[in-house]
């Protein structure tokens, strides 16, 4: 029987969920290109999602019927900056490559910039080796600006990046799928 | 202009009748977030309280008199590894390298400071020609241009983004 991906909402993270993200924070392939290190206790995970996701501005967990498999967020800026939001995702492995990012990608741009008027770029920063995840942002309907090289670290490393926006203004911002 | 004219060093209260007259000009402060400077009292006020303290700033001297500055502003946690330029030069002096020449004396120094230091960059708008030349000059490569990035004196920017590593300058 043909597994249906379709089916994709957000809610908010719970420590409840614990199970559930544990599923992905204990994973090797997803921390690769994360700022956390792999957990290996779910006690460590869930101290995690306290302090950093509980408090967040706008983070939610992707569920695929109802099922928490990964995460979005999308981090505002403040001051000069404050029409500029920073996006962030990750996904449970064993769901890669079914479009399951790309469409909570194009969801949760349209979410943001209803909830926030004065936002006008959603950018993310993404690793040159991550393929998977620039494949995300280039369908979500992204525009590839650039590389900066040794731009941040990551695990202590500086790394080059691929930089991506999506304003509010262009016309592949899908408005419909604001929820 | 020979270049041993052009210096590069921290901001004295005696400098304050030279930097009002570069940044009391609309057209040097066009793209920095400085206010334009309105009075000598203001500019020594910015001096003792914004230049002096600054963790990274710069006078360009020639003849050991201000016409310019050089600033820094290095990130911190996961972006220690970069920092932020910017630059600005009293219009008379404009067309002559000397941006340029203050730029690329400032950047050994610049990694030399900061040791955890692997990138130097510079955001500048789109429209200031005059300020991607100094960068090339000077030896950075472009890499992009950034759209509706932020707000510079109450309007929304396409800045284009410039850098130099620490392995690119030690040829």
């Amino acid at each position: 029987m043909e597994n249906d991906y379709s089916d994709i909402t957000f809610r908010l993270l719970d420590l409840s969920d614990a199970d559930d993200f544990m599923e992905w924070y204990s994973d090797e392939k997803v921390s690769e290109f994360c700022s956390w290190d792999t957990f290996t206790s779910k006690q460590a995970a869930m101290q995690y999602v306290a302090d950093n996701v509980i408090p967040h501005p706008w983070y939610k967990a992707i569920c695929l019927k109802n099922k928490p498999i990964g995460s979005i967020s999308v981090t505002p800026f403040s001051g000069y900056d404050i029409c500029r939001a920073e996006l962030g995702y990750v996904l449970g492995s064993k769901y890669w490559g079914k479009g399951i990012v790309t469409t909570a990608v194009k969801m949760a741009a349209a979410s943001v910039f209803v909830e926030w008027p004065h936002l006008e770029r959603l950018e993310a920063v993404v690793a040159v080796e991550n393929m998977g995840s620039q494949r995300v942002l280039e369908k979500a309907g992204f525009t590839r600006e650039g590389v900066l090289r040794k731009y941040y670290l990551l695990k202590g490393k500086p790394k080059d990046a691929v930089i991506f926006s999506l304003l509010s203004t262009d016309p592949q911002v899908n408005y419909l799928m604001y929820d | 202009m020979d270049p041993s004219r052009i210096t590069l060093r921290k901001f004295r209260p005696t400098d304050a009748d030279d930097l009002f007259s570069w940044a009391g000009d609309d057209q040097v402060t066009r793209y920095l977030r400085w206010k334009t400077l309105e009075s000598k009292q203001e500019a020594l006020t910015f001096i003792e309280e914004v230049c002096m303290p600054h963790p990274w700033r710069r006078s360009i001297c020639i003849d050991d008199c201000s016409v310019g500055f050089i600033s820094v502003f290095s990130g911190s946690g996961e972006d220690r590894c970069r920092a932020d330029i910017g630059y600005a030069v009293a219009v008379e002096f404009w067309g002559q390298g000397i941006a340029s020449k203050a730029v690329e004396m400032a950047i050994p120094q610049v990694f030399q400071d900061f040791p955890e230091l692997v990138r130097l960059q510079a955001y500048v708008d789109v429209e200031n020609k005059a300020s991607h030349r100094v960068l090339e000059k000077a030896g950075f490569s472009k890499e992009g241009l950034l759209r509706k990035y932020f707000y510079l004196k109450g309007r929304i920017k396409d800045l284009v983004v410039y850098s130099i590593l620490s392995k690119d300058e030690s040829i």
